[in-house]
């Protein structure tokens, strides 16, 4: 049997200040091989808080993230970007392209820490970008795309290590609603056609509303979403 | 059903992050290339600092040089015996046959005396205030030892050891207000009047003869009473048996008094003059290295400057994998590169400067490989330096902070 892609188990994330923010207040969430989940909930009520724990990038104050089985407490730091690198997939709001960078280079960067030589980087670069539809775009500077442009060259660089689960973290919310369905339909297309794990945070319902499973987040609590048609 | 106990256990442990690395200066390199004015403008200190720096120690190389060269023509193989002090205090003398007993010396090539007379110079026609100028006796070897050429006339031959004649150093010749042999000038020492048969050139290890006036030996001391006793005695060593040669002369020339001669080396003494350039040079050096410094502290400036502008770049490689160490070893690397660029500028415009002016001082360019090395060595390891805090800075950032959209 194998285990589940991630597991949270009674996560807190306490951020300190007057008063401390109790950011995530006992998480308990599980996602399998080949789920697609949309994560939404109110501005501030912890969601990227949440990504970033499930992303290994923030660690939780309390209780434990399993990735691929693995607790991720236990890793030291260069074994838990060993794990970044190989098993995580980013795609932000805000693309976090390298302006100066190719398209195609921006892409292969999704290997550069694993150790991938350049040409096996790009060779599995420019596949990626056929993937996401941009496979002519390959030497192109990212200032020249337009927005959805832009995200689907994240989402291929988040695609090509073939990792167990991709985050991403309103990856629509920098685009008109039109350039969104276009990016939710590629990455309903990658999470049907590839298997792609995929976990995205949203606050727009309609964006929610396209995704089997709906998990909500409330000042901190997650609780999930049944019985809304697909 | 095998004996695994833990089915995940060869999978459990991801693999670590790695970075080849080609990769690694390739990221450090992306970050310059991607500002090229900035990076421009960056390198500009360290590159005046090693241009300098350059500049100093290849013109001070290349005049030296220049003057070695030029005192190798005038003789660096050229020594010379004087008396020096008894123990008493008392001037010493030189023995009759100091010149002789120097001259058998394997390694001497050629001698030759001089003595010294006590008495005044004057033109002629002249009623002269005292003019500094000096009376020589030579026994006619002197102008092939030392390589001494008449400007004016000739030099003193062996033949003319017994006339009542005269050569003119170039500074006597000078004071006396003597430029030609034309019409038969003379001028008097003592009672006496000589002809004027030449004026010597200028000979730059040899100021003392510039300012006399050379009289034959034989007839100096047939016509004077004097101390027939070798002032000074030149000798021309052998070239590199100098070193040889020279701890043997005291104790040749005077065997029964060897700390009683003065040996010494002409050269030397214009050689001297290069370790005042030295001082100058330190100080430039210094001034070029407080360049360096400000260029140092400048880098490290504009890097923790760029650190903070590509906190989302930082951000994003952490989440790609990155470990704190390859953030790092980017920043330093970028910082490395940004001045060893900036060396590697300042060695091209320090080379060029000192080409530009040795070759309007009529030098061979001559720049030290360990000043280009250690040049573009310095810019590296300043920068090197400068990059470690904005590269602990960089890696230290929160990567889940790094992440999020900043205002
Ligand atoms: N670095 C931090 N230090 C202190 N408090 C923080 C920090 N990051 C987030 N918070 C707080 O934690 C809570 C959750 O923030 P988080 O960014 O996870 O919310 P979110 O659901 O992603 O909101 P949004 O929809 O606006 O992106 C908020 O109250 C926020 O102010
Ligand atoms: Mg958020």
């Amino acid at each position: 049997m194998t285990p589940p892609v991630i597991e949270l188990r009674s996560v807190v994330r306490t951020y300190p200040g007057e008063p401390p923010v109790r950011a995530l207040d006992g998480v308990d969430l599980r996602i399998d091989t080949g789920e697609m989940v949309a994560i939404i909930g109110p501005s501030g009520s912890g969601k990227s808080t949440l990504l970033n724990v499930m992303g290994t990038l923030d660690r939780p104050t309390e209780g434990s993230v399993l990735i691929d089985g693995v607790d991720t407490r236990e890793l030291k730091e260069r074994h838990l970007c060993g794990l970044r690198a190989t098993r995580l997939g980013f795609v932000f709001q805000s693309f976090h392209l390298i302006e100066s960078a190719r398209v195609l280079d921006n892409v292969a960067n999704g290997l550069l820490y694993q150790g991938v030589a350049r040409a096996e980087r790009e060779r599995r670069a420019r596949r990626a970008l056929e993937l996401v539809g941009l496979g002519e775009r390959a030497t192109t500077k990212p200032p020249k795309l337009s927005g959805g442009q832009r995200q689907r060259v994240a989402i291929a660089r988040a695609i090509v290590a073939e990792p167990s689960l991709i985050l991403a973290d309103e990856p629509t919310g920098n685009l008109d609603s039109r350039t969104s369905d276009e990016v939710l339909a590629l990455l309903d297309r990658l999470n049907a056609d590839l298997g792609a794990t995929i976990a995205i945070i949203t606050h727009d319902h309609e964006v929610a509303e396209r995704v089997p499973r709906r998990i909500t987040v409330h000042d901190g609590r997650v609780s999930e979403l049944t019985g809304v048609g697909s | 059903m095998n004996a695994s106990i833990d089915p995940t256990a060869p999978d459990a442990r991801p693999r670590r992050s790695r970075l080849r690395p080609v990769d690694r200066v390739r990221t450090g390199l992306g970050g310059l290339a991607s500002r090229p004015g900035r990076t421009l403008l960056t390198a500009l200190g360290i590159a005046i600092g090693i241009a300098s720096m350059v500049t100093v120690v290849g013109i001070s190389s290349s005049s030296k040089a220049d003057l070695l060269a030029e005192l190798d023509e005038l003789g660096t193989n050229l020594l010379q015996v004087r008396p020096g002090q008894s123990l008493f205090g008392d001037s010493a003398t030189l023995p009759a046959d100091a010149d002789a007993m120097v001259r058998r010396v394997a390694t001497v090539e050629d001698t030759a005396g001089i003595i010294a007379i006590p008495g005044d110079v004057q033109r002629n026609d002249h009623e002269d205030e005292p003019n500094g100028l000096s009376i020589i006796a030579t026994d006619g070897r002197v102008s092939e030892t030392l390589g001494l050429t008449a400007r004016v006339g000739r030099v003193l031959g062996v033949g003319e050891q017994h006339l009542p004649v005269v050569v003119l150093g170039s500074l006597a010749a000078e004071r006396l207000g003597i430029d030609s042999i034309e019409g038969g000038p003379t001028i008097t020492l003592g009672d006496d009047s000589y002809q004027v048969i030449g004026i010597l050139e200028s000979h730059p290890l040899h100021p003392d003869l510039d300012r006399s006036v050379l009289i034959g030996e034989s007839w100096a001391t047939e016509r004077y009473d004097i101390d027939p006793n070798h002032s000074t005695i030149y000798i021309r060593v052998a070239k590199d048996r100098v070193e040889v040669t020279r701890p043997l002369l005291a104790r040749t020339a005077n065997p029964a008094a060897p700390n009683e001669v003065d040996v010494s080396r002409p050269s030397d003494a214009l050689e001297a003059q290069t370790k005042v350039d030295d001082n100058l040079q330190n100080l430039l050096l210094a001034l070029g290295g407080v360049a360096l410094l400000v260029g140092g502290v400048g880098i490290a400036n504009i890097m923790v400057i760029s650190v903070i502008e590509r906190r989302s770049e930082i951000g994003l490689r952490r989440a790609l994998g990155a470990s704190r160490g390859h953030i790092r070893s980017q920043f330093v690397i970028e910082s490395a590169a940004l001045s060893t660029l900036g060396g590697a500028l300042g060695i091209a415009l320090g080379v060029g400067a000192t080409a530009a002016y040795a070759s309007s001082q009529g030098w061979t360019l001559s720049v030290p490989a360990t000043a280009l090395g250690g040049g573009v060595l310095a810019a590296l390891a300043i920068g090197a330096l400068a990059g470690l805090y904005p590269a602990a800075k960089a890696a230290r950032l929160d990567p889940a902070d790094a992440v999020r959209p900043h205002a």
